[in-house]
């Protein structure tokens, strides 16, 4: 009995290590499935690819909402210095401009309902201009996702009228 | 020594095999798991958990919302109540037809959608996924919608579960008022979803 003493030890500590180990990739695996698939589907990296409205059939992430306009942007900051200048278009109705990084947390939301909204997404922080929201991306990777509110094809058409003057544009250090 | 190799090598082996598939069982994602039946807030049956989006939300969490709801917006732009059942506690299924309705929300705007099995919006061409505040801004203080397999003859709203096999709901609340986020089960009056009758069942 003595001898498995050991081993179990081993067994206990090798299921704790994987079991956190798990946890803590998945996501970021997931996640960087989910932007390969973004890729192949189309998504550019450094700019917003104009949506199709979510159906059945154009669905490309799980529990999209078929009421709203998603446009992406797909960001790459590993380049010391880089940063990326985005400007979410005018829209009459709700419009959200929102980051996710590499390990899927949402950690920045502007809302710009009825107004246009500039910012900029850096990896080391800098000074804040004063017309400007310069946010700090945890991860060199991420999505940037701009969801406007349009429940109908009217309204979808006229979202993606309003996207033309959506950018999301990289500039090296 | 090679045995005793071997009863180390067992020990690690077995204790990465139960360590990994023990992660994926407790976030929802190992086969046959509820991967819905999550979350710090329940009201009515319609669960949620306000830490989606959030790097506070628990490892658990974070692994479930990566697989079932990815891209999800933090608390203070919008939450996320999902039901897998109906007022009834049996799990929401095609083979039946349900009346859902409610009332105004504490949010900006609400929608209420249908995922499949898969958190899939279902396979179907009736354009018919969802409800949303300015889909019944005529009768947002009383409204109801039916859920069937069949496009109804005389309901306004209409949610197709065509193709959608087991399927859940999940309701968004956009730009939530403070006091939902602060109380939910105090705030929140969600709707109702009551089961009609299903396939081969007497109505």
């Amino acid at each position: 009995m003595k001898r498995w003493i050991g081993p179990l030890v081993a067994m206990v500590v090798c299921g704790i290590a994987a079991h956190f180990a798990v946890l803590h990739f998945t996501p970021g695996l997931i996640m960087d499935r989910t932007l390969s698939a973004l890729k192949d589907r189309g998504i550019a990296e450094h700019a917003f690819t104009t949506p199709l409205r979510i159906t059945p059939q154009t669905q490309a992430v799980v529990r999209t909402s078929p009421d709203l306009f998603y446009s992406l942007c797909r960001y790459d900051l590993s380049e010391e210095g880089s940063e990326l200048s985005i400007t979410m278009a005018e829209w009459p109705g709700y419009q959200s401009l929102s980051f996710f990084d590499a390990d899927t947390n949402n950690f920045a939301t502007i809302r710009g309902t009825g107004e246009a909204k500039n910012a900029y997404l850096i990896t080391k922080r800098h000074p804040v201009g004063e017309d400007s929201h310069k946010i700090l991306s945890p991860t060199s990777r991420g999505v940037v996702l701009i969801r406007r509110l349009a429940p109908t094809q009217e309204l979808f058409d006229a979202a993606k009228e309003a996207s033309v003057n959506d950018s999301c544009e990289w500039k090296a250090g | 020594m090679l045995k005793r190799l071997l009863r180390y090598g067992f020990g690690a082996v077995l204790g990465i095999l139960v360590g990994g598939a023990s992660a994926l069982y407790l976030a929802g994602l190992w086969p046959g798991t509820e991967p819905l039946d999550f979350g710090n807030i329940e009201v009515d049956g319609w669960r949620s958990d306000f830490n989606i989006g959030s790097e506070a939300a628990d490892p658990y969490t974070r692994t479930r919302v990566a697989r079932h709801g990815l891209l999800g917006l933090a608390k203070s732009e919008a939450v996320y109540f999902t039901r897998t059942t109906d007022s009834s506690g049996e799990p929401l299924r095609e083979a039946c037809e349900y009346r859902l309705s409610g009332g105004a929300m504490p949010a900006e705007w609400w929608s209420i959608t249908l995922y499949d099995a898969d958190s899939k919006l279902p396979m179907n061409e009736d354009a018919a996924l969802s409800v949303d505040a300015t889909g019944v801004s005529g009768n947002s203080e009383d409204w109801s919608a039916l859920i069937s397999p069949k496009r109804p003859q005389q309901e306004t709203y209409w949610i197709s579960s065509r193709n959608a096999g087991t399927f859940d709901l999940t309701l968004r609340l956009y730009v939530p008022i403070r006091a939902l986020l602060d109380a939910p089960e105090d705030t929140l009056k969600p709707p109702v979803v009551e089961r009609l009758s299903c396939e081969g069942e007497a109505p």
